[in-house]
């Protein structure tokens, strides 16, 4: 808010609006006048961010109308990616559009168009809705690396995902592989406050981030080597007696053959290959056994660590199990989802997709978990107990590798079109000059953004949408969660900007799915979703005027009268879900996709560990590069190393650096710091660099600082459950870019 | 009369420049000025066993006032509450302040011709708001208020807390006082 504007004169109205710019969305007042925001604030009132916004928030009214924003919906007009672009009119985009995946669904099948999404800032239900009408299983996200694995398999084992903490009445938090600190602010807080009273706080990340500098206990572990440290853990919790033996006896199946399954995993047999002492690995499972209720954050790490993922995140599950912490006060809380409102998935229309199209979900013969085969059974199980399934969009997806893959070769079919929404897939999909490839090669492309991003310009069509201000938003955690929080837009998108759900709902109608769009505005269709909770408000915005939230009253301990949703009824430790997949109904023990013990050749030439795209102020994924005003915080990318290693590469602050893995190698800038181990190398995620070119060759520098050019999806990397990619624990080398290469 | 203050939590700053980005749109500052940068210290000592603090920096609000003493046109003023600000209209860019401030808290706006400072926000806080900065923070980093109100947090904060003041040797009395926690000594 800027002090020249009077926020007294007459003709203002303040709306409840939030922030957008991550999955906070924080709550904002926005004092419009005229149709036009002349301010905003953060709303005091939130119950979230009470009154707080961070660099992100703050610029949003320079995000709103930013001169690099696209304004008005684009066709190409010269060669793919050569930058030559006709402003159209959307009646005459939809059309097209609407015409060319008609001829794409005759010739090819419906299956040959796929979507890809990024973060939820979008109407993801929407997406799915008009996808599933159309016939394609294949619409996916960057979810496979965020949480998505972490909640199915949860899922499996317990019937729902404890995605919500009791923190008041925790004693304990563990933080695995996550930096509240940089990445949720308004948790961050709540965690100083807590730990003021009492709560014990333990980070789990081989850096010293800014929220490890706040805890009790940081353990720096081998990047990658986290499931050796819970298999561990479990051992000591399990050996030391430590676990609830009153829940296990009453409320699990399956902990006999646990028990003699763990019994291998000694805190001295992790001890090397997490590079912490068996002491430390005691200590810390002791402090997380010993101080129930406690708590184990979920973090985006553990889903992102390739094959060793799904095992990392079931031996995680079973952590909470054994020791109770499940659904008591203070402990990770199995809300379920709502049964007062109407769900996410309930909006998707999942029913409309006949089952011959599920069954060619690209990947599903293959990760099975988080596509049909999988989501089928837990949703089974889950209606049971809960009587809804988890959002269908997000844990029932193709597999994002794979549809890469089949564009370029054709196998197990062709795509040929891909619907671009919320994602800048070069940047933030795995292997990037893969995914580059396919995004050269696919015949027709749609992406719906804010920017000319890389990945827009290799378009056919761009298509300009609306963000924070201009449209409403409701969250309850991808429809995960049984509370709301609700905010209302500011002001109608400016130009000729859209909602995505417009987007998705014109284009169905165009293709004749118009009986089933009986929403004529986004409000309208999140009006129907709220209505049964029965508040008696007249439309959404009174709503959000009025309420703008929902919180149920919180239940524990719901397992002992309805059970958990498995297929046992209880917690299973012995994971029947997993086993019936084909899947070990145990954690077993592998190793990180590269590693110094079972690849010893080729960590003789890519010596050090490699952890890629950590998260850092003021950006968020591969966005906000583009604006000024938060750019010069941060200016260019950098990686960490640790000085003794920089020392004896000759490194200092500030170089540009290659870092190279077997996949290929991007620059960073040096940030020399103790903050990682000499052997461990970490580099920040999303770089482009919208102040280039960004058409072809130039791309925005698109691969040139792109850590996740040195990723893999190599299928044997991928996680067999989940099929989740490589970003952690990877085997890299570096060296300093010479005088002629930098710039 | 208030006296007002800001403490600094240092044990629950996470060094995100929320409050340096808030203050520059309040103000309309130019991207290469600021009146708040955030210092992060560290991580000192050898990994693992590490330490980091940020440091939020402001004008100082001194009681005595190098920089208000070395203004030649009377630009420079303290208010009666203990905010220090500048006239914007009398300042003529002599830069006499910039050099007098031990604090480094002043900056010269060259698009505008003038010296600028953090004033505490006293658009606002004469309107019975807290700072921008102050709002902005999502870990209640900054707290803002009258040091002469007992019940106020401000005077429980410093008067319940080990507090310390930069450069305390000067004796410029700040009113700016910040909290270092026990992770937060520098070494
Ligand atoms: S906004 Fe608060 S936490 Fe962030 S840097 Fe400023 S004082 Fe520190
Ligand atoms: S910090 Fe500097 S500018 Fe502020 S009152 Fe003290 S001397 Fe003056
Ligand atoms: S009090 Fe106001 S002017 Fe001073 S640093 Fe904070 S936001 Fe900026």
């Amino acid at each position: 808010m800027n002090r020249n504007v009077d926020l007294e004169q007459e003709g203002i109205v303040v709306k409840k609006s939030c922030c957008y710019f991550c999955h906070q969305n924080c709550g904002v007042l926005a004092y419009v006048k005229d149709g036009k925001v002349i301010a905003i604030e953060g709303d005091p009132e939130f119950p979230t961010n009470t009154g707080g916004l961070c660099c992100r928030g703050n610029i949003a009214l320079l995000h709103l109308d930013h001169p690099d924003r696209i304004n008005y919906p684009l066709k190409r007009v010269g060669k793919k990616g050569e930058g030559k672009w006709e402003q159209i009119p959307w009646d005459q985009a939809i059309s097209e559009i609407a015409a060319k995946l008609a001829a794409i669904r005759d010739e090819f099948g419906s299956e040959a168009v796929a979507t890809a999404g990024g973060t939820q800032r979008t109407d993801d239900w929407a997406r799915r809705r008009f996808m599933n009408l159309f016939g394609s299983p294949n619409g996916f996200h960057n979810s496979h690396l965020c949480w998505i694995p972490t909640f199915m398999i949860e899922t499996a084992i317990c019937g729902w995902s404890p995605f919500e903490i009791d923190l008041g009445a925790s004693r304990c938090l563990v933080l695995w592989g996550q930096n509240p600190g940089v990445s949720s602010l308004p948790e961050m807080h709540h965690l100083t406050e807590f730990r003021e009273k009492g709560l014990k706080i333990m980070v789990i990340d081989p850096r010293f981030t800014e929220t490890a500098a706040k805890c009790d206990m940081w353990l720096p572990l081998r990047p990658g080597s986290d499931l050796a440290l819970i298999l561990a853990w479990l051992n000591v919790i399990l050996y030391e007696g430590l676990y609830n033996a009153d829940f296990v006896e009453n409320c699990c199946v399956g902990f006999g053959e646990l028990f003699a399954h763990v019994e291998q995993f000694t805190p001295e047999w992790a001890a090397p290959l997490t590079w912490l002492t068996a002491d430390q690995i005691r200590e810390s499972a002791r402090m997380y056994a010993m101080n129930t209720p406690g708590n184990i954050q979920w973090g985006p790490c553990v889903d992102q660590l390739g094959r060793v993922s799904g095992a990392a995140i079931h031996a995680r599950a079973l952590l909470r199990a054994v020791t109770g912490n499940l659904d008591v006060p203070g402990s990770d809380l199995l809300t379920g989802p709502s049964r007062e409102y109407i769900t996410d998935e309930e909006m998707e229309g999942n029913e409309f997709l006949p089952e011959e199209q599920k069954a060619k979900q690209i990947g599903s013969d293959k990760f099975k978990l988080l596509t049909w085969p999988g989501y089928s059974k837990i949703a089974e199980a889950t209606k049971k107990i809960w009587g809804k399934a988890p959002t269908a969009e997000w844990m029932c997806e193709a597999h994002p590798p794979s549809v890469f893959r089949a564009i370029i070769s054709g196998d197990p079919y062709p795509v040929k079109a891909l619907l671009v929404s919320a994602t800048n897939p070069v940047n933030s999909f795995g292997e990037s000059k893969v995914v580059l490839e396919a995004l050269r090669k696919v015949e027709f492309m749609v992406t719906c953004e804010y920017w000319m991003t890389p990945t827009a310009a290799l378009s056919d069509y761009v298509l300009p949408i609306a963000g924070a201000l201009e449209r409403p938003t409701i969250t309850s955690s991808y429809g995960c969660t049984d509370f709301l929080l609700a905010s209302q837009r500011a002001i109608q998108p400016m130009y000729e900007r859209r909602n995505d759900y417009n987007f998705w709902k014109d284009l169905g109608v165009a293709m004749g799915q118009g009986e089933h769009w009986p929403w004529e505005t986004v409000e309208d269709a999140y009006f129907a979703k709220i209505e049964p909770l029965g508040y008696g408000t007249e439309n959404y915005d009174e709503f959000v005027e009025w309420y703008r939230f929902h919180f149920p009253e919180r239940q524990y301990q719901k397992y002992l009268n309805q059970g958990f949703a498995t297929p046992s009824g209880k917690v299973e430790l012995y994971s029947s879900t997993l086993k019936d997949l084909g899947y070990p109904p145990m954690p077993e023990y592998v190793g990180p996709v590269e590693n110094e013990i079972d690849h010893p050749e080729l960590a003789k030439e890519y010596p050090l560990v490699l952890t890629t795209g950590y998260g850092f102020m003021p950006f968020h994924h591969s966005e906000h590069f583009n604006l000024r005003s938060v750019r010069y915080i941060n200016h260019e990318p950098h990686f960490q190393i640790n000085p003794k290693t920089a020392k004896e590469y000759g490194i200092k602050e500030n170089d540009w650096v290659w870092i190279e893995t077997q996949r290929g190698r991007i620059k960073q800038r040096a940030d020399v710091t103790q903050a990682v181990s000499p052997k461990v190398i970490v580099t920040e995620r999303g770089w482009w660099f919208p102040e280039r070119e960004i058409n072809e060759p130039v791309l925005g520098g698109c691969m040139e600082s792109n850590t996740n050019v040195l990723t893999s999806t190599r299928d044997e990397d991928c996680d067999p459950i989940s099929g989740t990619w490589a970003n952690r624990g990877l085997l890299c080398k570096i060296y300093k870019v010479d005088g002629k290469e930098g710039k | 009369m208030a006296r007002y203050a800001m403490v600094m939590d240092t044990r629950a700053c996470i060094g995100c420049q929320s409050c340096t980005v808030a203050c520059r749109t309040h103000n309309n500052l130019p991207v290469d000025m600021m009146y708040n940068p955030v210092t992060t210290v560290g991580p000192t000592g050898v990994f693992p066993d590490l330490h980091m603090v940020h440091i939020p920096l402001i004008c100082m609000h001194c009681e005595n006032t190098p920089c208000v003493d070395a203004c030649p046109t009377g630009a420079s003023q303290r208010r009666d509450d203990g905010i220090v600000f500048v006239e914007e209209k009398k300042c003529v860019s002599c830069k006499a302040c910039v050099m007098a401030c031990p604090y480094g808290a002043r900056v010269p706006n060259h698009e505008k011709g003038t010296v600028q400072k953090c004033d505490f926000c006293m658009d606002r806080v004469d309107k019975g708001n807290v700072p921008r900065c102050v709002q902005t923070c999502h870990q209640k980093a900054r707290v803002f208020g009258d040091l002469d109100d007992p019940n106020g947090e401000v005077s429980k904060l410093v008067n319940g807390n080990h507090v310390v003041r930069l450069l305390g040797e000067l004796g410029t009395e700040p009113y700016v006082f910040y909290i270092l926690g026990l992770e937060a000594q520098i070494r």
